[in-house]
């Protein structure tokens, strides 16, 4: 009987749908890989069992028996406990609360017995005892620890709460080899003891190293479940992408292959480093759209965010054009030519509450020195820029709040477009727009670099990404692993970079 | 296991004990008292002065518990003064004995818990901004304090600030509540409670995510907010003898300033029960240095302002120094 059983488990988020039909099938004593692309659905299947999201429809059965698991206190009574990707630590709480924090309350007493915590921490900090490195201590807050040693806690509280089933969402990314080789060590121990184990890796190596079975999800459904032992990366990632390896490249829209033959370089990053970004290098010539994959969260967005000035530390050499870029702020930056075009309009875009006219002339204000503003001349400007993506709108005078999230982010372009920079950022532009709009926007992005514009563009939905960019840089855990051109610019050979060894 | 250096044992010293820099301000303004008039330093002004600030200690300590969980609850002194009316009605109902003034006691703490328990369900349950939430529920509580008796002035029997003001065995009745209040942080800093309670000021959905009771957990916060501001009424019953519809609505900031004072981040997380009830000594010796100092009365206000504001700043620096 297996300890765990999924079945048509499905969730929508309004007419967006999650996770379609997802099934899976856990055994006692295996190491169960979960793989899928980008927004294929696995994060939801994995929440949907940690109890954090509620399904719609579908049955889960755990040892033989239909559950419901509405809370992950629910899931913990079932015996399952998970490895958050982005951690569940409370960073002023000691090492030795925070992996007893689960279980705290379970065991009678009102009050808290500090030896007592840490005997019972200790048998899980125990097999990472060579490879906490300086600074680990029982008592020190975890919000001290290096990212490593804050996953490895992250790792203890899990094993802590001595569940059947273990949930491990990325546990490895932060980790070196030794403290990976002690975590496997760790596996195989439960494995051995009867264990269930669902891990989630971008790091193939690990997965055919420690992995039994697994189970891929494309867009949302199950697609198969196949014995690692039977089957090869290539044939994982063509199920995973639907598509064959040497594949044809996707037909990218007006592709402009002139480029490389005038290498006029607009942007020059060397070993850039900033908090989520690994040491990054590259070149990005004028009337390039450059393209950033890979998994979510491998540093894409932080890169360009370093780019703009917005990360709190950064090293390494950037050049604008000629110039070297200097300050560390958005200031600095946009005064070298940069732009910066977030998906999260809300937090980085729309000054909300204000007119369509305020919302577009603020740079061009800031880089021309305006001290005062007259709405006639600047509205001509401002309508100008504004025609150049046919952007809809009644009056420069409506608030911004009156558009749609396509126009919103048209205006916010436009923005940009009034002082025309050297190099756009683009982080996920296409968020929350509708297809029509994003199509709009991308050719004018298109005409823009015909122009002699050098645009970044990193976006979350992979189709997008092949289709419009000239060449694919692919990030894994915060550096870039392979540059994808021509031909190559394939889910395939995308998804085949993203999750070689880091 | 590889030990942590001298530095970050020095750091963890103080993130173990928020309160050390409000201690030091403390002293310092001792010190000040004592040398602006060295009688402010006699027994008896010491005693005079934590009878005055003995309620704002537990109106502090109170509100620490609800900060801790990253909630703010601006209906304390509300609470406060509607426990008050309550206590002392009851009293002059019940005939003034000294059963009465115990069972009436007992009845103004559970109102004052309630009025807690009814905060957590309305900002919890309700999933309101503990900000405005608690600022409606506190004109609600003052309604109901106005209710219960409409004009200030109802006295109480003398056996009861008798009692608070006088001495048993030689030693004011106000530092045995001390130590009870010292008693009652000294546990309530070792429960099981404040770690998941810190932990879910932290970071409210890890500690979600962890399989903690978020709800039950800030509910009891509130709950225990309520219980402590109905012992602050009572302490402002002994020190005030009478009943006051909105005798603690003023203290309702002094108590948010009073905990971040103690070194409690008012983000929630981290943070010490002691070090409120530091704070509220603080802005106590501030008014009374103010006084001391001789501060013509036209700019009191003025210079207990600036007071607060360089002991906060003092505080913040010292803070920073350290976590550097």
């Amino acid at each position: 009987m297996p300890r765990l059983r999924l079945k048509g488990v499905s969730k929508r988020y309004g007419a967006t749908i999650a996770l379609g039909r997802g099934d899976l099938t856990l055994m006692s004593g295996e190491v169960h890989v979960l793989m899928g692309s980008n927004g294929s659905g696995k994060s939801t299947l994995s929440k949907i069992i940690a109890g954090s999201v509620r399904p719609d429809d579908g049955v889960i059965e755990c040892d033989g028996s239909v559950v419901t698991i509405p809370s992950p206190r629910a899931a913990r009574d079932l015996g399952i406990a998970v490895f958050y990707q982005e951690l569940s630590l409370a960073s002023h709480r000691s090492v030795v609360e925070n992996i007893c924090l689960p279980r705290l309350s379970g065991t009678g007493g009102l009050f808290r017995n500090r030896a007592g915590m840490a005997a019972a921490a200790a048998p899980f900090i125990a097999p990472f005892e060579s490879v906490l490195g300086d600074g680990f201590g029982l008592d020190v807050p975890v919000g001290r620890l290096r990212a490593d040693q804050r996953q490895l806690v992250e790792i203890m509280k899990t094993l802590a709460a001595e569940p059947d089933i273990f949930i491990f969402d990325e546990p490895t990314s932060a980790l070196d080899r030794a403290q990976v080789d002690c975590f496997m060590t760790v596996l195989r121990k439960l494995k051995a003891e009867g264990k269930s184990i669902i891990f989630i890796s971008h790091r193939m190596d690990e997965i055919f190293e420690i992995g039994d079975r697994v189970t891929i999800i494309r867009d949302g459904e199950t697609v198969s479940t196949s014995a690692l032992a039977d089957t090869s990366m290539d044939e994982i990632l063509r199920t995973m992408t639907g598509e064959e390896a040497p594949g044809p490249a996707v037909p990218a829209v007006a592709a402009a292959p002139h480029v490389a033959r005038q290498p006029s370089i607009k942007l020059k990053v060397s070993n850039l480093v900033a908090p989520g970004v690994n040491s990054v290098s590259f070149e990005l010539a004028a009337g390039e759209i450059l393209g950033f994959g890979g998994l979510h969260g491998q540093g894409q967005s932080a890169v360009l965010r370093a780019l703009f000035g917005t990360a709190p530390t950064r090293s390494g050499d950037i050049e604008v054009g000629a110039t070297r870029l200097k300050g560390n702020s958005p200031r600095a930056s946009i005064r070298e030519g940069l732009a910066y075009v977030s998906g999260d309009r809300a937090r980085d875009g729309v000054i909300d509450g204000r007119s369509i006219l305020e919302n577009t002339v603020p740079i061009y204000a800031l880089k021309n020195h305006l001290i005062t503003a007259s709405p006639r001349s600047l509205g001509t400007r401002a309508a100008d820029a504004l025609e150049q993506l046919q952007t809809k709108y009644q009056s420069l005078f409506h608030p911004i709040s009156s558009l749609s999230g396509g126009n919103q982010q048209k205006v916010i372009v436009s923005r940009w477009l009034m002082a025309p920079p050297q190099v756009m950022l683009l982080d996920d532009p296409t968020k929350g727009i509708d297809i029509a709009s994003k199509t709009e926007l991308f050719r004018v992005l298109r005409d823009l670099a015909a122009d002699g514009m050098a645009i970044l563009l990193y976006s979350s939905e992979d189709a997008e990404l092949l289709e419009n960019s000239d060449r694919v840089l692919v990030f894994n855990n915060g550096r870039t692993v392979r540059e994808l051109r021509g031909d190559e610019r394939t889910r395939y050979h995308l998804y085949h970079a993203a999750y070689e060894a880091a | 296991m590889s030990m942590p250096q001298s530095t970050s044992r020095q750091r963890s010293v103080f993130e173990r004990f928020p309160f050390i820099p409000a201690l030091g301000i403390l002293v310092a303004l001792l010190i000040l008292n004592g040398i602006a008039e060295p009688r402010s330093m006699s027994y008896g002004a010491i005693t005079g002065l934590i009878k005055t600030y003995l309620a704002l200690m537990f109106l502090a300590v109170a509100q620490s518990f609800v900060v801790f969980s990253a909630d703010i609850d601006l209906s304390v002194g509300a609470i406060l003064s509607l426990v008050n009316v309550v206590v002392v009605v009851l009293i002059e109902r019940l005939g003034g004995g000294p059963d009465s003034v115990l069972l009436a006691c007992l009845v103004g703490v559970l109102v004052g818990t309630l009025a807690g328990v009814f905060n957590g369900l309305v900002v919890v349950g309700l999933r309101l901004q503990p900000i405005v939430a608690t600022f409606a529920t506190g004109i609600v509580f003052t309604g109901l304090a106005l209710w219960v008796l409409p004009v200030a002035g109802m006295p109480v029997p003398q056996a009861f600030w008798r009692t608070y003001g006088g001495r048993i065995f030689e030693i004011p009745f106000v530092f045995y509540v001390v130590i009870l209040l010292a008693v009652f942080i000294w546990l309530a800093v070792r429960t099981k409670y404040i770690i998941e309670l810190m932990a879910v000021g932290d970071n409210r959905l890890a500690a979600y995510q962890s399989g903690l009771p978020v709800t039950r957990i800030r509910i009891k916060a509130f709950a225990l907010c309520g219980l402590l501001s109905a012992f602050a009424a009572l302490c402002i019953i002994g020190d005030t003898a009478s009943g006051d519809p909105v005798v603690g609505n003023a203290m309702t900031l002094y108590s948010v300033a009073a905990v971040v004072l103690g070194g409690t981040a008012l983000s929630g997380g981290s943070g010490s029960l002691l070090g409120s009830a530091i704070g509220a000594l603080i802005l106590g010796l501030i008014n009374s240095f103010v006084f001391f100092a001789g501060v013509s009365s036209e700019w009191q206000n003025f210079a207990q302002g600036v007071a607060v504001l360089v002991a906060l700043m003092a505080g913040v620096l010292v803070t920073r120094r350290i976590s550097k």
